[in-house]
């Protein structure tokens, strides 16, 4: 039966890339089957059903405990042990074809419910929120020899999130959370004097006080 | 009647003659303020924030600390290059370094407040109700100066008036846009922010922002300045301004509201007496109606009795100051006998 499937799958194959998506799921499918092929499959939904729960309840008491302050989590000790030292996209690697990466990555890992294989450093753990006062974070992201933000391409973060962060990183600057390079103003040569006629006072035209129009109505 | 007539024209001549009088000396008066700036009385006009004196005291206290003002910043970074130099050679970099520290260190203007505009140039009662929006009318010709470009606007009732200044630099901005400034000022010149800023010892890069972002005259420059010095004159954190741009316009703050102590204090603190007696002398030049200032010219006072002088009269740490200057003395006598 199993064999039957995969051959179905090559033929179909090589008929079109458009099929290869759900024949992957297909072949995976016949894989998990492969080994334990009488094994009714409400066990493996009985299974899942209770610790399913119980993880969606912790997870939903982690992301409102740091929902209101999401800068605490940099100094909980679940981000300590996760991380440590380093910054949150240290050693994640994205997965493409080839040698070289494509130049943008992907628009965004969490489409709806769903979330993707293989998620971005920010959105695989629920608990790092790009946030304008977290600071730590945000600083994990910029260089602090140069000033310059990190692209996506060496964070491997999603478009969606790199957008939040560079507007994140623009607020906590304009704030004053963050620290940048000012520009150097030269102030010579330039006389601020308001004597001008366009910014000093001149007496009012005539015909402002007399109350006529130079036009006829 | 004939005498009452005549004494009444008499009586309204001299009044007329009291008016000429009283508007040639108002006259006068205008004529000192307006040519303030090449009075030949120097007595009587009070010394300005430009004046070659006061510029050389100021920047004689402001210090040159080398490796403050070349300090690393963030940049584009390239690799390192490595020069061979001979000693004559270093000596000759290191005054070019400080030549070009001189100019880097150069101090932002302090000017009055600027007067608000309020020109009507025509009510045209004909265009009431043309539009809901006012229309602004910039003169972007290259070459003129923005202080001498002429912006209007047309309110929807027809009045067709002079941008105010906060109506101009915005759209100056828009036009003629300057590096590092934003149509809308950051919000970290908020009280708030401001203050919480302040707490991380980071005054000189909000009045960096501050001189990147505002004209010199305007009320929210001035407005900043202002808080940023207050906020140093009351935690004592004198040295985060030291060898900075700003340090000069801090203390010409100080000396015009008479709050040398602080700053004095902090001098002595650090054995920079040369810098404590010119701030002094300073104060006697701007001031030169206090006691302190009086004592000091009919004394000839110079050097540390200057000094004395000034803990005596003025200040409200006299304490202080005369112990720093007894321990210094002590110093110096030792110093010449071994």
């Amino acid at each position: 039966m199993a064999t039957a499937i995969q051959r179905v799958a090559k033929d179909l194959c090589s008929l079109s890339p458009s099929i290869f998506h759900p024949l992957r799921q297909i072949q995976r499918l016949s894989r998990r089957l492969g080994p334990s092929p009488y094994l009714p499959h409400s066990h493996f939904f009985c299974k899942a059903a209770s610790p399913q729960n119980e993880d969606s309840t912790q997870a939903a008491e982690a992301l409102s405990r740091y929902n209101d302050r999401p800068w605490d989590y940099l100094e909980s000790e679940e981000y300590i042990e996760r991380y440590g030292a380093s910054p949150v996209w240290e050693g994640y690697r994205r997965n493409h074809k080839g040698g070289i990466p494509p130049q943008t990555t992907r628009k965004t890992c969490i489409r709806g419910d769903k979330i993707c294989g293989n998620p971005c450093p920010i959105c695989r753990d629920p608990n790092t929120v790009i946030h304008h006062q977290n600071v730590k974070l945000l600083q994990q992201f910029i260089s602090p020899h140069s000033g310059i933000v990190y692209d996506s391409t060496q964070t491997g973060l999603c478009m969606k999130q790199q957008k939040k962060l560079n507007e994140a990183i623009s607020t906590a600057q304009d704030l004053g959370l963050l620290r940048f390079q000012i520009p150097y103003v030269k102030f010579t040569g330039e006389d601020f004097y308001s004597s001008h006629d366009a910014v000093g006072s001149t007496p009012p035209h005539p015909s402002l006080n007399s109350g006529d129009t130079w036009y006829k109505c | 009647m004939a005498g009452l007539s005549s004494a009444r024209c008499l009586f309204r001549s001299c009044s007329r003659i009291k008016h000429v009088e009283r508007s040639r000396h108002t006259l006068m008066r205008c004529g000192v303020r307006t040519f303030c700036g090449g009075a030949q009385d120097t007595g009587n006009a009070r010394p300005q924030f430009t004046d070659a004196a006061v510029q050389d005291i100021l920047s004689r206290i402001t210090g040159l600390d080398l490796q403050k003002v070349f300090r690393p910043i963030l940049q584009e970074l390239n690799p390192p290059t490595y020069k061979l130099m001979t000693d004559e050679q270093v000596e000759q970099a290191v005054m070019g370094a400080t030549e070009k520290a001189k100019k880097l260190l150069q101090m932002p203007p302090v000017l009055p407040e600027r007067k608000p505009i309020s020109d009507v140039l025509a009510e045209d009662k004909m265009l009431e109700g043309m539009d809901t929006a006012k229309f602004v009318f910039t003169d972007i010709t290259y070459n003129i100066p923005h202080r001498e470009r002429f912006i209007v606007v047309r309110e929807p009732d027809g009045t067709l008036r002079k941008a105010s200044w906060d109506e101009r630099d915005r759209l100056v901005q828009v036009y003629f846009p300057k590096e590092g400034r934003k149509l809308t000022a950051p919000l970290i010149f908020k009280e708030e922010n401001m203050k919480m800023v302040f707490a991380q010892d980071r005054h000189e890069d909000v009045l960096d922002l501050c001189l990147v972002q505002f004209e010199p005259d305007s009320s929210e420059y001035i407005r900043v300045h202002a808080a940023a010095y207050e906020d140093l004159d009351k935690h004592g954190k004198y040295e985060l301004l030291c060898s900075t741009r700003h340090f000069g316009g801090m203390a010409w703050y100080l000396v015009n509201a008479r709050r040398v102590d602080g700053l004095m204090v902090d001098m002595l603190k650090r054995l920079l007496f040369k810098d404590a007696v010119s701030l002094v002398s300073l104060f006697h030049m701007v001031h030169p109606n206090s006691e302190s200032a009086k004592e000091a010219a009919s004394q000839q006072a110079t050097g540390t009795d200057l000094l004395k002088i000034y803990a005596q009269m003025e200040s409200q740490r006299s304490g202080y100051i005369e112990l720093a200057l007894q321990a210094y003395e002590q110093t110096a006598a030792e110093g010449s006998a071994a």
